[in-house]
């Protein structure tokens, strides 16, 4: 077992009854990475995440943990920790005690459960609120505390469902960091799922896009972003103008379209950024039909024989009107080439 | 991990099987009783049972009282409940409170006080005396009036609570908008509050009604033997004549008319809904 | 609201409909008097002490405490597990399963008492006391179900599942992590089913025998010879023990809102 294959997912068959949630899936991840499972809601990212952690039954397929096949190892018993989207703190207890359960289960006691505690709290800053109940913290700090909690067993593996998605954006960039520290420090491999590419591309070593129960595309947050290998994962991550392509042309809402540039054969695909594409001049026109300013930059929607286009340029340039009429083009240079579509 | 249908059956069978073995069996025995002679399956007791005049006596006036016992406490009720949800918070939880209270007093100290109120030296009777309005003293125990008067006292509270779970789920500004359009308080009552709150009404008709038709001891006690109603009947007759054939009609005439207010009050909230 | 009398003249009448029986029988009871009557003839409290002399009163009070205490546990019992797989579990049938655990609300309770005296104590030769604590059972049933549901459906499902990860098994999850955090639904369920064990009647009305009866039963045949204020000052004493215990619930535990 080498060190790329700390955690395997072979053929993995996940359901619901007959639905049928994730089938045949395989996944392999490598000791002490940072991966994000990403996807929109109902891809199996987090059916996935809780049969790895056992509240799950596969219906077949395995689960092989640094060595040892955990599929029918129950939850209780596996070295995998979760961090709940609603944290799933015990009202009941207090940060303390809620931060020593799983310790006091496996039987530690005295002077080393206290140490093994107060060293978790202090690594997520919360020392000083051991005392207090959980609805007497705010969000980001219940979350801290759900960590500390999975963190003290020292979990081979640790997942956590949508951890940024309850934050507000400032706590969010700190809760980033946080976890991304955390992560360095401890070295665990740490899974996280996610509907948000930003929070994936920010924080991962390696995403996971999925889709129906599928893995569209793995690879580093570059690769993801500048090159996505399909339709789906283009759009997800921002390219808003996609097109199927066949031959020399571009398949359009009005039809074919003749496209000229250096395309690879294997190319199903092209997509481009609204930064991508060229205003101003160029062999189409277009219609302007909405801007928007962005801050930094003005995003048009334009009507076009090509149907709609998202175009972006710098906001210090003149900006156009309602109605004005463009001329674009769409440079097969700048164009992401996409290995597969019909996924959209 | 909910997944396991074994394990949720374990749980909740126990209850299901004990509640069933408790109640649903012996019962659904005796019912069957009432449709059995000798070995063949008849009704002939049930033609048997409304044939006497007493028995068919005694159905309607369950029934009758049951329906007025209802309709008082609705009317009452609304007038009430609609007093009570207009109160600032803290008058609105202790008033909600002192109406609740009875409800957690046994029936037989509740009914008994009207005994001290209704009888020969009571209350009323001395009062009406000294005010002179009557020479001697008026029966009012063993009366329907009695019972009615009992019955209506056992069961408002219940009536109330609903009525006000109905009015605070009404939007708040329904009642000021239909008077800004012109409605009296008449229009206001069967335009808008009846339709909005009718789920309560039916709630707590059918809680005011079965619990009329199925009550023993308000009937025993002011009632006694001069005013039978259904329950007190079945009483009478196993005590007194071993008769079960007629304590299984009964029965089954109690549980038929709780089934039917519950599906007729129903019928009649969705009947307003179409007009 | 034209009329700013309406209000507070209505809720009077109705409070003194509601209440003003109960004040009544308070004061009856304590009457000096011979017999049941209001105003009292002078104030004694020779009638509240006679309640406790009768030995009747005494056995069945016993009794009646009995049914609706060990009652209470036993639906506890039964109806905590099926209140947990109800609000937790994708059970086949719920619907039809919490209709026949709450079928003792429905079917009149002189049915049930009949019924069970007929086709179990008579033909088996059990005890009636038994048979009473089984009826009482089944009729507390469908409320400690309704009131712990309500409070497991208010705890979220995620922290047993925590629990289970931070290596707590099943059963353990349960015990550790949510009946702490039911404590005051099974509380609240608790004093609702003594307080309508212990005041019902019907139920228990055929199933009475000799030394067997419960205290609202006893209280009933009693009222069938004597017309004196004792039962005046018992049914006042009952009704005391109900709101106290009510009272006490609403204070320390907010009672209300579990019902």
């Amino acid at each position: 077992m080498s060190d790329s294959r700390f955690l395997s997912l072979e053929k993995l068959t996940l359901s619901y009854g007959k639905n049928v949630a994730v089938p045949e899936m395989d996944l392999d991840i490598a000791k002490g990475e940072l991966v994000a499972l990403l996807g929109p809601s109902g891809c199996g990212k987090t059916t996935t995440m809780r049969a790895i952690a056992g509240l799950m039954e596969p219906a077949s397929g395995a689960i092989v943990l640094d060595g040892a096949n955990i599929t029918r190892v129950p939850a209780n018993k596996r070295p995998v920790g979760l961090v709940f989207q609603s944290y799933a703190l015990f009202p009941h207890l207090n940060v303390y005690e809620n931060v020593a359960f799983g310790l006091k289960l496996m039987g530690v006691k005295g002077k080393d459960l206290e140490t093994r505690v107060n060293d978790g709290l202090k690594t997520v800053g919360l020392s000083q609120y051991a005392t207090r109940k959980p609805a007497e913290l705010s969000g980001g700090q219940q979350q801290r505390v759900s960590l500390a909690r999975s963190m003290v067993m020292e979990p081979k593996v640790l997942l956590l469902d949508e951890p940024l998605s309850n934050l507000d954006a400032r706590l969010r960039l700190e809760m980033r960091t946080e976890l991304q520290r955390v992560q360095k420090e401890s070295g665990v491999t740490m899974i996280f799922v996610t509907h948000d590419q930003v929070e994936a591309l920010a924080m991962a070593d390696r995403i996971i896009v999925m889709l129906d129960g599928h893995i569209e595309q793995i690879g580093t947050p570059e690769d993801i972003y500048n090159n996505p290998a399909s339709d789906f994962v283009a759009d997800f991550v921002g390219f808003e103008n996609v097109f199927e392509r066949v031959g020399d042309t571009i398949k359009t809402a009005n039809g074919d379209v003749a496209i000229s540039g250096n395309i690879d054969d294997a190319t199903k695909g092209l997509a481009w950024r609204p930064s991508m594409v060229t205003l101003g001049e160029g062999p189409y026109e277009g219609t302007v039909r909405g801007t928007s300013f962005a801050g930094g930059t003005r995003e048009y929607l334009l009507d076009t024989p090509l149907g709609q286009i998202k175009a972006e340029c710098d906001a210090a340039l003149p900006a156009h009107d309602f109605g004005a009429v463009l001329k674009f083009d769409l440079p097969v240079a700048k164009a992401a080439q996409l290995a597969r579509t019909g996924s959209l | 991990m909910f997944q396991n249908r074994a394990e949720a059956f374990a749980l909740v069978l126990p209850a299901a099987i004990f509640a069933g073995a408790i109640f649903l069996v012996p019962v659904v025995i005796l019912l069957s009783e009432g449709f059995r002679s000798g070995d063949s399956w008849t009704i002939q007791a049930y033609i048997d049972f409304f044939a006497r005049p007493l028995n068919q006596a005694v159905f309607l006036r369950t029934l009758k009282l049951a329906a007025m016992v209802t309709a008082a406490s609705a009317v009452i009720g609304y007038a009430a409940a609609f007093a009570i949800v207009n109160l600032p918070p803290k008058g609105k939880g202790r008033i909600t409170g002192l109406v609740v209270l009875p409800l957690m007093i046994s029936p037989v100290a509740r009914t008994y006080a009207w005994i001290v109120i209704l009888g020969r030296t009571g209350i009323v009777n001395e009062a009406l005396v000294a005010v002179g309005l009557s020479d001697e003293p008026i029966r009012f125990l063993f009366t329907e009036t009695a019972v009615f008067i009992g019955l209506l006292q056992l069961f408002l509270p219940l009536m109330i609570i609903s009525l006000i779970s109905a009015l605070e789920n009404m939007p708040r500004d329904a009642v000021p908008a239909a008077r800004v359009l012109g409605a009296n308080w008449l229009q206001v009552f069967t335009k808008v509050i009846l339709p909005l709150t009718k789920e309560g009404l039916v709630i707590g008709g059918t809680l005011v009604f079965t619990g009329s038709m199925t009550a023993y001891i308000t009937p025993a006690i002011l009632g006694g033997s001069k005013v039978l109603m259904l329950e007190t009947l079945l009483y009478q007759r196993v005590t007194m004549a071993n008769d079960f054939v007629s304590a299984s009609v009964i029965a089954l005439i109690l549980i038929v008319m709780a089934f039917a207010a519950n599906l007729l009050l129903k019928r009649l909230a969705t009947a307003r809904n179409k007009r | 609201m034209s009329n700013k009398l309406y209000a507070p003249i209505i809720l009077l009448l109705v409070l003194a409909f509601l209440i003003g029986p109960f004040i009544i029988i308070i004061a009856a009871s304590l009457s000096a008097g011979e017999t049941l009557s209001f105003p009292p003839q002078g104030l004694s409290l020779r009638w509240v002490i006679k309640v406790f002399e009768v030995e009747s009163f005494r056995a069945s009070f016993g009794i009646s405490m009995f049914l609706a205490i060990g009652g209470t546990i036993a639906a506890l019992i039964l109806g905590i597990p099926a209140s947990y797989a109800l609000s937790r579990y994708k059970v086949p049938g719920a619907e039809t399963i919490r209709t026949i655990v709450s079928s003792p609300i429905i079917v009149p309770g002189i049915i049930v008492g009949l019924a069970l005296l007929r086709y179990f104590v008579v033909p088996f030769n059990f005890g009636i006391l038994f048979a009473l604590f089984l009826a009482h059972t089944a009729l507390i049933l469908p409320y400690a179900v309704r009131v712990v549901s309500a409070s497991l459906t208010n705890l979220r499902s995620d922290i047993e599942e925590a629990a289970v990860l931070l290596g707590c098994s099943r059963v353990g999850a349960f015990f550790r992590v949510v009946m702490p955090n039911i404590r005051g639904g099974i509380l609240a369920a608790f004093i609702l089913g003594f307080v309508t064990s212990f005041n019902q009647v019907p139920v228990s009305l055929f199933l009475s025998g000799p030394g067997v009866r419960t205290l609202p039963i006893d209280m009933l045949s009693y009222m069938e010879i004597t017309y004196d204020p004792s039962v005046a000052a018992l049914s006042a004493l009952l009704a005391f023990m109900s709101l106290g215990i009510v009272f006490l619930a609403e204070r320390f535990l907010g009672f209300s809102r579990y019902v």
